[in-house]
């Protein structure tokens, strides 16, 4: 078999991995709630630098980096060991019930694939989350000053936030409006908890 | 050399997913598959069982066999084969009254 068709071979049962509604449904779920994670440890990491008196935006964008390596590594990780128990018990329950061994089977290829897809979406969730609200503090000392970014940041991750909520209210037809204006409400109040943290 | 199978008709039992859909396509693409019939005979909660029937020229059994092990199946028993020059059905006799 030639690379190429390899190749052709792999995309199209990653393909068809996302167009399975169980796939998508698990993967969806771990990347909203890692994703909410890290836009909120985000916001918490951005308050808390400028509150305790950081005064350039490269340091603050290197904290966020290692909260971004390690939310990041987190959600994989984690993922990445539920699904194979999750998984593996989920396949043994069926080999009791086909009684028979599936190892080798399209059944247990396409488990191990989709807990792939599950473990990338997972880690993706986070680092969109920490990544996008540090953007600003490229422009510090530029165009903004830390003040700005700070709440500049603050509203990049009440958007994200808002993003994450109007996704899940469209595919609940929920009003996405409202969906989303409740999960952006989360970043408002971790901005105002850390006002009042000592020091 | 063996005559060639022209219909094998098998009691195929496997799990919910992959689908039916999937099967019958895999079953097609076997070498010596010129038509698939696939109908469910029984569902349950975890598998679904299913009779198989399969025409063409010069079905390749172990083939067929192995692509319905490959999607998770497997082939409980075979129900009726047909093998030679033409297709043969089954004739009546005054037992069967």
């Amino acid at each position: 078999m030639s690379d190429v068709t390899r190749l052709r071979d792999r995309l199209d049962s990653v393909s068809a991995l996302l167009e399975d509604e169980e796939v998508r449904s698990i993967s969806r779920r771990y990347f909203i709630s890692n994703g909410f994670d890290g836009t909120l440890t985000s916001i918490g990491v951005v308050v808390g630098a400028y509150l305790s008196g950081v005064s350039d935006g490269l340091t603050v964008i290197t904290i966020g980096l290692g909260a971004a390596v390690g939310l990041g590594t987190s959600g994989i990780w984690s993922v990445w060991e539920i699904e194979r128990a999750e998984k593996q018990a989920e396949l043994m329950e069926l080999e009791r019930a086909m009684l028979t061994d599936l190892e080798d089977t399209a059944v247990q290829q396409r488990r191990a694939g989709a807990r792939k897809v599950n473990a990338v979406a997972s880690g993706i969730g986070p680092l969109i989350g920490i990544l996008l609200p540090l953007i600003p503090f490229l422009a510090e000392g530029v165009v903004v000053s830390m003040l700005e970014a700070t709440l500049l940041a603050i509203a990049v991750g009440v958007g994200v936030l808002f993003a994450f909520g109007a996704y899940l209210g469209s595919i609940s037809k929920q009003n996405w409006i409202v969906a989303g204006i409740r999960m952006g409400l989360a970043g408002i109040v971790v901005a105002f908890l850390n006002l009042f943290l000592p020091g | 050399m063996s005559p060639p199978i022209r219909r094998l008709v098998l009691d195929v039992m496997k799990p919910q997913e992959p689908n039916i859909l999937e099967l019958a396509t895999v079953a097609s693409d076997c070498s010596g598959v010129d038509a698939v019939n696939v109908v469910l005979v029984e569902t349950d909660r975890e598998v679904q069982n299913l009779k198989l029937t399969v025409e063409g020229d010069d079905i390749d059994a172990d083939a067929l066999e192995q692509a319905i092990t490959d999607l998770g199946g497997t082939i409980h028993s075979i129900d009726q084969v047909v093998c030679g020059e033409r297709l043969v059905e089954q004739i009546d006799t005054p037992q069967d009254r």
